[in-house]
């Protein structure tokens, strides 16, 4: 098995009395996206702060590259980006002064890789403005540029698509993809935005109450479904329940009802009979959403 | 390590508050030299207010020379305002106003008492008036030589006198007394002499008030010497301040130089902390008191604690840049003064050495301007650095930049009080207090430190350990802060 870039190993976190994180584990490997989902104050945060040696660990430990980040901070770290809540900057500097202070920090990235991770982010145009300038979605995509700019093996993104619009979020996106094929780098999102997570990550872990309910591949997820139902779209739903006493009326034109695949002519021969239009007839697909509420059941902050 | 500081650097002065404050206190330099270049005065050169003449006016209105219960305030109204008529001939500093308030007004007041006293006599009162009349001819000649002669004659005649009562008396307690009326005359002896020798005009210039130092302190140092108590600390610091101020007067009126002029560049340069120390002490505790709060406060802390450096060296990088800032400060404040004082007052007063009573050898130094302001600043330096660090604890250990920079501000302003108080009532343990230990400028040219028993060992020992006890809490808390919410 390829060496993980990330592998969290039976995290736990208390505050005081309160647990915040129990026994949480999960690995990234190369190339890996993997959306980190749960709702408000499920200890997503908490879990990449531990991480990134921004709070002290309880039990457990964290690996990065081989190395444990409490004990070999300085090398654990090295090969790591991150944006942790907001995107913070130096609000008083521009963007472009805001990379050569994370550059000066790193050995090797000179004006010209500042340059094309500018670029790579599309921020040429106000690069020199200062950052208080910035709309939220010009700051996170500053944010994704420091986080890169050194270029990291393991990259960290806490709510990444705050304040993007669709468009940003869709750049965003296709960046993330290529960093990821390309560049060979894991990536860990988290986000509660579960629609633009949908064709971006590779493999979902699901927190809730600080404990990880699920870890699986996205297409698993999706496909796990409780029956086997066939979404109906029809002219006039009024006399369904008559007709098909299992149906399960959703509004005005559409009904769902579960049947195998070899069922459906009988079910639209019926329907037609009975002078009903059929407009669409699909197989009911969960989205991450769905299932995530699914997992969750809802979002309560404990 | 050295990028971090580079970045701390840069951080810093991209931001508008330090030149906000460099831009004030370059206004307060300017002004402050203003002040001294046209407001400044060494004393009061009228020898009557005019409030006084007027008051003199009105009151003699209301007496009658006549009346017994009047006579004598009749007389002294008379005096100030016979006087007071006599100077007006004269500007307010000629020489002339010396010798008619110290030799010619006791003159004044015989004759006035002769013409309005109880014992009213004409002929008396005329011999005086022609003693005045050839005295203020001579001053009209501009004849200081004679008053400075006369001066001189008299106090040989002195000298001469009790030292023959001494050589004659058997009585022990009066051999006792006479000792010090011969060292205090002989004081007088030696003033009459400079002033004829080194040709010196009386009136109200640095010669003038070193002559009247040279007698003054004098007399406080005879004093003291023929006193049969121990004296005390505080009197023993008295006596060598003394001793220093009478050698310094010595050395002005002997080499004609004006060592004590205040508002020159020279005299701010050497005066240069007291000046403005304020600023230096606001500028790095601003500092200080913002380098690490600032980034909890703004969450950009998360930013630089994911860089490949452990949170030490993270840490020490921002102490070291607060460290240069002071630098800087006081590098920054002694430019402006040089610039803002050498267009103001001219550079010619810079060659002048600034001159000390050195008590270890027991005798006058001269040094250098630079060397000395250079002396003094290193000498201070460590009260800067206790407040800066004491700023930067506060500002990592409670993440609240008002805080850290208030209470070493107060601090700073409490330590007058707190020093008054340790000297005043010998307070013992206070000894232990920093206040007493961070400033060494007491120690040099073998001063007596604040407080009996403070040496420089011990001092150094103080600061150390407030130093370390301050900064080691600030390393272990902040390596074990978790980083919350922001």
């Amino acid at each position: 098995m390829e060496k993980a870039i990330l592998s969290v190993e039976n995290l736990y976190k208390n505050f005081g009395k309160k647990e915040i994180l129990k026994n949480v584990s999960f690995e990234i490997g190369s190339g890996d996206i993997l959306g980190f989902i749960g709702p408000n104050g499920a200890g997503k945060t908490t879990t990449i702060k531990l991480i990134l040696g921004l709070q002290s660990i309880t039990k457990g430990r964290v690996l990065i590259n081989g190395f444990d980040i409490e004990r070999e901070f300085e090398k654990a770290i090295e090969k790591v980006g991150a944006i942790v809540e907001n995107p913070d900057l130096y609000m008083y500097l521009t963007g472009y002064e805001n990379l050569q202070l994370m550059a000066n920090l790193y050995k090797g990235i000179d004006k010209k890789r500042i340059d094309e991770v500018v670029k790579l982010v599309k921020l040429e145009n106000r690069i020199n403005d200062k950052v208080s300038k910035y709309s939220l979605g010009m700051r996170q995509r500053l944010g994704i540029a420091q986080a890169i700019l050194h270029k990291p093996s393991l990259l960290i993104l806490d709510e990444p698509t705050n304040g993007l619009d669709p468009e940003g979020i869709k750049e965003m996106r296709e960046l993330l993809l290529e960093l990821a094929k390309k560049e060979g780098m894991g990536i860990l999102i988290s986000s509660h935005n579960l629609a633009e997570l949908d064709n971006l990550v590779s493999k979902v872990c699901i927190i809730k109450s600080g404990e990880i309910i699920e870890t699986s591949g996205i297409s698993e997820i999706k496909k796990e479904e409780k029956a086997n139902y066939k979404l109906f779209e029809v002219n006039d739903i009024s006399k369904i329940k008559e007709i098909l006493p299992g149906a399960i009326i959703m509004d005005k034109n559409k009904f769902k009802i579960d049947a195998v695949k070899e069922e459906v002519p009988e079910i639209v021969e019926l329907l037609v009979s009975k002078n009903i239009s059929i407009y669409e007839v699909r197989k009911e697909e969960k989205s991450l959403e769905e299932a995530f509420f699914e997992k969750t059941g809802g979002n309560v902050i404990e | 390590m050295s990028n971090l500081i580079k970045n701390e650097l840069t951080k810093i002065f991209k931001k508008k508050s330090i030149y906000i404050v460099l831009f004030v206190t370059l206004a307060f330099v300017i002004l402050s030299n203003c002040m001294y270049k046209y407001f400044y005065t060494d004393g009061s050169f009228s020898y009557y207010s005019e409030g006084y003449v007027e008051f003199a006016k009105e009151g003699i209105k209301n007496l009658d020379p006549n009346k017994p219960s009047d006579t004598k305030m009749y007389i002294e109204y008379k005096t100030v305002l016979d006087v007071y008529e006599m100077m007006q001939e004269y500007e307010s500093d000629a020489w002339q106003i010396q010798i008619i308030s110290s030799r010619i007004e006791p003159y004044v007041n015989e004759r006035n008492t002769y013409l309005y006293g109880a014992e009213k006599d004409e002929n008396q009162a005329n011999k005086i008036n022609e003693q005045i009349n050839e005295l203020t001819d001579r001053l009209k000649n501009d004849d200081w030589k004679y008053f400075a002669n006369e001066e001189l004659k008299i106090a040989e005649q002195k000298v001469k006198a009790l030292e023959e009562e001494k050589n004659s008396t058997d009585d022990k307690q009066r051999l006792e007394s006479l000792e010090s009326e011969i060292a205090t005359a002989k004081i007088d002896l030696d003033v009459a002499k400079y002033r004829v020798d080194e040709d010196i005009k009386y009136g109200y210039d640095y010669m003038n008030r070193a002559l009247m130092n040279y007698q003054e302190y004098g007399y406080t140092i005879v004093q003291m010497d023929n006193s049969n108590t121990e004296l005390t600390y505080q009197e023993k610091k008295d006596y060598n301040k003394a001793i220093e101020n009478k050698e310094i007067s010595k050395y002005i009126i002997e080499n004609h130089v004006d060592t004590e002029k205040a508002n020159d560049l020279r005299g701010i340069l050497s005066r240069f902390f007291n000046e403005f120390g304020l600023f230096i002490i606001v500028i790095v505790v601003m500092i200080a008191g913002t380098i690490v709060s600032e980034e909890f406060n703004k969450g950009t802390i998360k930013l630089l604690l994911v860089k490949p450096y452990t949170r030490n060296k993270i840490l020490l990088a921002k102490f070291i840049t607060v460290l240069i800032m002071t630098v800087f400060a006081v590098v920054m404040l002694i430019g402006m003064e040089l610039i803002v004082g050498g267009f103001i007052f001219g550079f010619e007063s810079l060659s002048i050495p600034v001159v000390v009573y050195n008590f270890s050898t027991n005798m006058i130094q001269e040094i250098n301007v630079f060397a000395y302001l250079g002396t003094q600043v290193l000498m201070i330096l460590p009260s800067v650095v206790l407040l800066a660090t004491l700023s930067f604890a506060l500002s990592t250990i409670f993440t609240n930049s008002p805080v850290a920079i208030a209470i070493p501000l107060l601090g700073y302003m409490g330590t007058a009080i707190i020093n008054q108080l340790a000297i005043q009532y010998n307070i013992g343990f206070l000894r232990y207090f920093v206040t007493l230990n961070w400033d060494f400028t007491g120690y040099l040219y073998g001063g007596m430190p604040l407080m009996e028993g403070l040496t420089p060992e011990f001092s150094v020992v103080i600061c150390l350990l407030y130093f370390f006890v301050m900064m080691i809490p600030t390393f272990v808390i902040f390596k074990k802060k978790n980083i919350k919410n922001i």
